[in-house]
């Protein structure tokens, strides 16, 4: 206790003579703010210092020999000395006050703190070791010796300085912890602190230059009066500065670059100065399984998930999916070792490999077995481990993203696949919530209805009226809390969807797809897409409630969705999703890429691509096609290339939007051509130089095959107006009302309209182009003078058709068969009214080869152009459609019938069977048409015929050959008749037939009678596993087709077991139509282009028959052949 | 007496001791050890121990030019150590056996990391 007694008394002595210092120093300090006398007693021993060091100076400016390079303390000791001798008492002890000093100032300090006053006492009484007692004692002891032996050394005197501060660094003593932190605030007697401007950047190196300068100018005459600086991260651009007063921060400051003192110098305000130091960044920690992003390298921004990480939280260890280059040069392969180096020299020139899961197989392929080398589980290559399938690797961990990872449900799925092996373990979606959660605090707005998902309010929901920070402010809705306003954290809450909602999503991949709510689950928010019919899954903070439908511009640029468009010179793909402004891009070899607008050289055009199938069949745009291998995908043709690469697009895929890419040669027509077809094959047209005889013959063989085209294209022409006068040319190409032709002067294409170029025949004569060309290209090798004479006078007339005839074909039936034909048909408005019920019975009967000959080789070519008009799939309701295109036609008059008949053999009329005009075959050709009356009261097909008169004006041309028959006796209405309008109804007639597709329940035409056709359940069909129903009969009682990404479901009654009712819900592909077994039996054509018709069966069908003969209830004698598979038996009317 | 100042300050190599937050260069806690604290970390030479006394996850810097007077300095608990660069907060614990010894000592251990603020 005399210790401390003693340092009171030299306290108290100090304090007095600092009295007239420090007001010396008050002076000075103009800036000085605390004039507090209490203030003053605690500063008092730094000013006392720097009064010593003051007094100091003029003391050694005085005596020279005097060093300052000795030791501070040394210093310190002979200034005490000298104090010692100049002002009693003031002795070399005050430098040793350290801790008792430091002691009795917060004992004063906290003097009304009575209890932690004590405290601290006895604490220091008790924590202080013994030894530090002692060495005190012994110090003071030492010092007093000091004082009085003047004799010692200055080398003695430093030894025994640095042997004292040796022995006191040692002990780790801790002795402040124990305070509490909340007694550490800062009071008015510290010293201020100061906010000064520094460059961003430059934060800690000008806290480090503080530092040093303090240390350098510490014994020059003006030392830095700042107590400390500091800087901290997350506060950029400045810099705190301890000190008394701003003239001291701003001296402190002077000289050093990237401090800007003009920008102020700010005291903080004392309640402020403490939470400078308690700053704590946000920061996310890492937990196992945590998802992170890499900051840089290779893997820059790829997704990452903790594995483990070290105490000290430096290194993470993380997995992620490995980009290894698969394509190394040549010699890296050959010593990697060697190699590495320069591999990551030219690393940054180089491209990313792509991610890819590490196969052991592929990298001993590339790189060979010496550098993979198997350690228990996992592979090491290239210092690597990899595990999995995964790169696992220690990263630093400020070289990992933490924060707004934001990860996406691609990259994570592919994360979770790959670690199950299989994907049938759901992907943690709350995971991915988590980790994106902070992201959804800035998409919470006002008007928002959302829900408390954890809390004390959890469950609640209403509707947020103001947002504060973090905080919300909600109307919470239903219950007993309706219209109470409560405040809640903002990241307590989310959006709030239920099923029904129409909904926008705001942002992430699937950005702008608006559809309705099917499903909510926590914060994952299933939807239907307006658009694509898919279901999305996507995070509710993502999305908005919106009225719109989505816009689902498909449209980016100048490409649209399911162009065929250019990527490289070697590469072509096919766009199947379009994004804001980028496309997804199928290539030809499967792979998906993302391409912006300008990487897209030009679209490719493959409307008039053909390729040919698996059958060597043409194979078109909008084909519907099958492969035969692989897969067995069904799907439309969207697009061939190079006669190879097929794109087709089935929206039954969910993969890349249902499109994919195949081989031409793997694929097969869903409808099947018949065999005629093949046999007779498509070239039976191409052979028939008829076909070929409009266009003048010189270059229109070339041009078979290709449909209703213009039959001007080929055609000599001469021009009769404008600059090219005079000249001629032939018609290369049309559109519209332009044409290009190619003079035969100048080798030059020019674009004329059609108007002005008038048809050339080889006479020189001219004549409009609209008008009927006449046949001279093969009259004349045929029938050089009188043909030519004989017809030349009226082209138009039947007897310049039947020379036509003749003269094409060296056809034995031609001489006969000319006359009564055309006689026939051109003196009788009904021409076949008599002729059709004898025909029946030959046709029905015997495979009359011009019954098949009549029909199909003329017009396969024919009949498969309209389809790139058609919709797809259902060419059955292309039939519908052109028979109800039809239908206004036949109303015109009382002869429409017959005007029909003749627009049929008006494009048979080239054929090689023509002598089937006016014959009984004749009938056959044209038999079809006695079934329009069928057709013509099936409402469904009656609103569809727009469908086909838009894109048919090409039809428009083909009139001038059946403009031939009917001048021959028809009236001008004959020609409206063979209007466009009516000219797909002439394609449909030889519409392939085609197999049922499983959903033929569905097809509208079949409404009336659908209850009444007998089904049985084929469970082996559609892969449905239905068993227990197998081989069960009955009948639909509900066919109502849902969206194309759902099963399609029917309601089927079972009749089988008489006085049970069994109702079952069935897929649609597992109900098959039961085909008709006996005569007289009511059956329904299901398909095709009778579709919807009721007929009754006239013979019983054998095992194996391909037809069957039918007819209507009405007219038995109307018979006809419809395909056994398009049938469907029906039960009695009012049978149940 | 301080501790040894780190010439450069962008250097990511400096390291902030975890028991009284000073920050040094790891070859000057290999050398000298911890100013404030060797007599129990004892990372003099010993690297070992100075990569598990020491981090490099810190942030904020503070120039404790003058500890005794500085309220910074005693806010951070660093009043009685040496003149010297510290960190205003540095993540992780010391090693179970400093705390163990701490314990021993009747020492109350305060992480760094600013985790118990009472």
């Amino acid at each position: 206790m005399s210790d401390e007694e003693d340092q009171h008394m030299f306290r108290n002595e100090e304090e007095d003579e600092d009295g007239h210092a420090e007001e010396d120093e008050n002076v000075e300090d103009d800036d000085e703010v605390m004039d507090d006398s209490r203030k003053k007693n605690k500063s008092s021993r730094r000013h006392q210092e720097e009064d010593d060091e003051e007094e100091d100076d003029e003391e050694e400016e005085d005596e020279d020999d005097e060093e300052e390079e000795e030791e501070e303390e040394e210093m310190h000791g002979r200034k005490g000395k000298k104090r010692a001798k100049h002002r009693h008492k003031r002795s070399a002890l005050s430098r040793f006050l350290d801790i008792e000093a430091e002691v009795s100032e917060e004992e004063e300090e906290e003097e009304e703190d009575e209890e932690y006053g004590a405290d601290t006492f006895i604490t220091n009484e008790h924590d202080v070791d013994d030894d530090v007692t002692r060495r005190t004692n012994a110090l003071l002891d030492s010092s007093r010796h000091f004082e009085e032996e003047d004799s010692r050394s200055p080398e003695e005197i430093a030894k025994a300085v640095a042997r004292r501060h040796r022995d006191r660094a040692a002990p780790y003593t801790g002795d402040m912890n124990e305070i509490p932190q909340r007694l550490l605030m800062p009071s008015v007697h510290d010293a201020s602190l100061w906010q000064v401007r520094v460059k961003p950047g430059r934060e800690r190196d000008i806290v480090f230059s503080l530092m040093r300068k303090a240390i350098d100018v510490e014994y020059t005459a003006r030392p830095l009066s700042i107590v400390s600086a500091f800087q901290r991260d997350s506060l950029p651009g400045m810099i705190y500065v301890e000190a008394r007063s701003s003239k001291q921060v701003q001296e402190a400051c002077n000289g050093l670059v990237g401090v800007y003192p003009s920008r102020g110098i700010q005291l903080v305000p004392i309640e402020e100065m403490a939470s400078l130091l308690q700053i704590k960044k946000q920061e996310a920690t890492l937990d196992i399984g945590a998802w992170v992003r890499i900051r840089r390298g290779k893997y820059a921004g790829d997704l990452a998930q903790v594995m483990d990480q070290t105490d000290t939280g430096e290194d993470v260890g993380v997995r992620l999916i490995p980009r290894i280059d698969m394509n190394p040069r040549d010699d890296m392969s050959i010593d990697p070792q060697g190699k590495k180096r320069k591999k990551t020299a030219t690393g940054p020139g180089s491209m990313r490999p792509p991610q890819r899961l590490f196969n052991y197989e592929e990298i001993l392929k590339v790189y060979g077995r010496k550098n993979v080398t198997k350690r228990n589980q996992a592979f090491v290559f290239q210092n690597d481990t990899y595990k999995d399938g995964f790169l696992e690797k220690d990263f630093k961990a400020n070289a990992l993203i933490t924060e707004d990872v934001n990860p996406t449900l691609d990259e994570i799925t592919q994360f979770t696949r790959r670690q199950d092996g299989g994907d049938d373990n759901p992907v943690n979606l709350s995971a991915i919530a988590e980790a994106s959660r902070k992201a959804a605090i800035s998409v919470l707005q006002p008007g928002d209805h959302v829900e408390v998902f954890e809390g004390e309010q959890s469950g609640v929901h209403g509707v947020v009226d103001e947002i504060h920070g973090e905080i919300v402010t909600i109307t919470a809705q239903g219950l007993d809390l309706e219209g109470q306003k409560m405040e809640i954290a903002a990241r307590s809450v989310r959006k709030r969807f239920k099923p029904g909602d129409h909904v926008k999503v705001m942002a992430g991949q699937n950005a702008d797809e608006t559809g309705l709510v099917v499903s909510v689950s926590e914060n994952v928010v299933t939807f239907v897409s307006d658009m694509s019919m898919q279901e999305i899954s996507v995070f509710s903070k993502d999305l908005r409630e919106a009225a719109e439908v989505g816009s689902g511009s498909n449209v980016v640029g100048n490409y649209e969705l399911y162009d065929l468009v250019q990527l490289d010179a070697q590469t072509v793909g096919v766009i199947f999703k379009t994004e804001r402004d980028s496309f997804r891009v199928l290539d030809q070899h499967g792979q998906v890429r993302l391409v912006q607008p300008h990487q897209i050289s030009m679209r490719r055009d493959s409307h008039r691509a053909i390729a040919t199938d698996s059958e060597g069949h043409e194979l078109r745009v909008n084909d519907n096609v099958k492969e035969v291998d692989g897969e067995g995908r069904k799907g439309r043709v969207l697009h061939t290339h190079q006669s190879f690469f097929a794109f087709l697009h089935n929206r039954d895929i969910a993969e890349n939007s249902g499109v994919f890419v195949t081989r031409t040669r793997s694929l097969a027509s869903l409808a099947p051509k018949s065999n005629v077809l093949k046999t007779a094959g498509a070239d039976l047209s191409k052979m028939n130089p008829a076909m070929v005889a409009p266009t003048g013959g010189m270059v229109g063989s070339g041009n078979m095959g290709r449909g209703p085209r213009d039959r001007d294209i080929g055609a000599t022409v001469t021009v009769i107006k404008g600059p090219h006068k005079g000249y001629v040319g032939t018609i290369k190409d049309t559109n519209g009302p332009i044409a290009r032709v190619e003079l035969r002067t100048g080798n030059k294409i020019i674009m004329i309209e059609k108007t002005k170029i008038y048809r050339r025949y080889p006479d020189g004569r001219l004549e409009p182009l609209d008008k009927a060309p006449r046949n001279t290209g093969f009259a004349t090798p045929a029938l050089p003078g009188p043909g030519m004479g004989g017809y030349g006078g009226q082209p138009m007339n039947n007897g310049g058709r039947t020379p036509y005839n003749s003269g094409k074909t060296p056809n034995p039936y031609s001489g006969d068969s000319r006359t009564p034909a055309w006689n026939a048909s051109s003196r009788t408005p009904n021409p076949y009214s008599d002729s059709r019920t004898p025909a029946w019975n030959a046709s029905s009967r015997t495979p009359n080869p011009y019954a098949d000959g009549g029909r199909t080789p003329a017009w396969n070519v024919s009949s498969r152009t309209p389809n790139p008009y058609a919709t797809g799939a259902n060419a059955g309701a292309t039939s519908g459609a052109g028979w109800g295109g039809a239908t206004p036609g036949r109303n015109v008059g009382g002869w429409q019938t017959p005007g029909r008949a003749t627009q049929a053999p008006a494009w048979n009329a080239p054929a090689p069977q023509n002598e089937g005009w006016g014959s009984p075959s004749r009938g056959v050709a044209s038999a079809p048409t006695p079934w329009d009356s069928w057709s013509a009261p099936t409402p469904g097909a009656a609103p569809t015929p727009g469908l086909h008169a838009g894109p048919t004006p090409a039809y428009a041309t083909p009139a001038p050959h059946i403009q031939t028959p009917a001048a021959g006796g028809w009236s001008a209405d004959a020609h409206n008749v063979a209007t466009p309008g009516v000219m797909p109804n002439v394609f449909e007639l030889t519409n392939p037939d085609e197999d049922l597709d499983g959903e033929w329940m569905f097809e509208p035409e079949l409404v009336n009678y659908i209850g009444r056709v007998k089904v049985i359940v084929d469970s082996k069909q559609g892969r449905s596993n239905y068993s227990e129903y197998n081989g069960r009969r009955g009948r639909i009682t509900t066919a109502q087709k849902v969206p194309t990404a759902f099963q399609q479901t029917v309601l089927v009654r079972f009749m089988d077991r008489p006085g049970q009712s069994e109702e079952v819900s069935l897929p649609s592909s597992c109900v098959v139509p039961v085909q008709p077994s006996y005569s007289n039996e009511e059956v329904l054509v299901l398909g095709g282009k009778r579709i919807g018709n009721a007929l009754v069966i006239r013979e019983k069908p054998e095992p194996g028959d391909k037809k069957v003969v039918v007819s209507s209830k009405e007219t038995p004698l109307n018979i006809d052949n419809v395909p056994m598979n398009l049938v469907g038996a029906m039960y009695e009317e009012g049978s149940f | 007496m301080q501790a040894a100042i780190p010439p450069q300050a962008r250097s990511k190599s400096l390291r902030a001791c975890l028991l009284c937050s000073v920050i040094q260069l790891p070859g000057d806690f290999r050398k000298h050890g911890c100013p404030n604290c060797e007599e129990i970390l004892q990372m003099k030479g010993a690297p070992d121990r100075i990569s598990s006394c020491t981090t490099t996850q810190f942030d904020g810097i503070i120039a404790v030019i003058d500890p005794d007077n500085s309220w910074v300095a005693r806010w951070q608990r660093t009043a009685k150590y040496v003149r010297g660069m510290y960190a205003v907060r540095v993540s992780g614990r010391i090693p179970e056996d400093v705390e163990m010894e701490l314990e021993r000592r009747n020492i109350k251990y305060r992480p760094r990391d600013q985790s118990d603020q009472d």
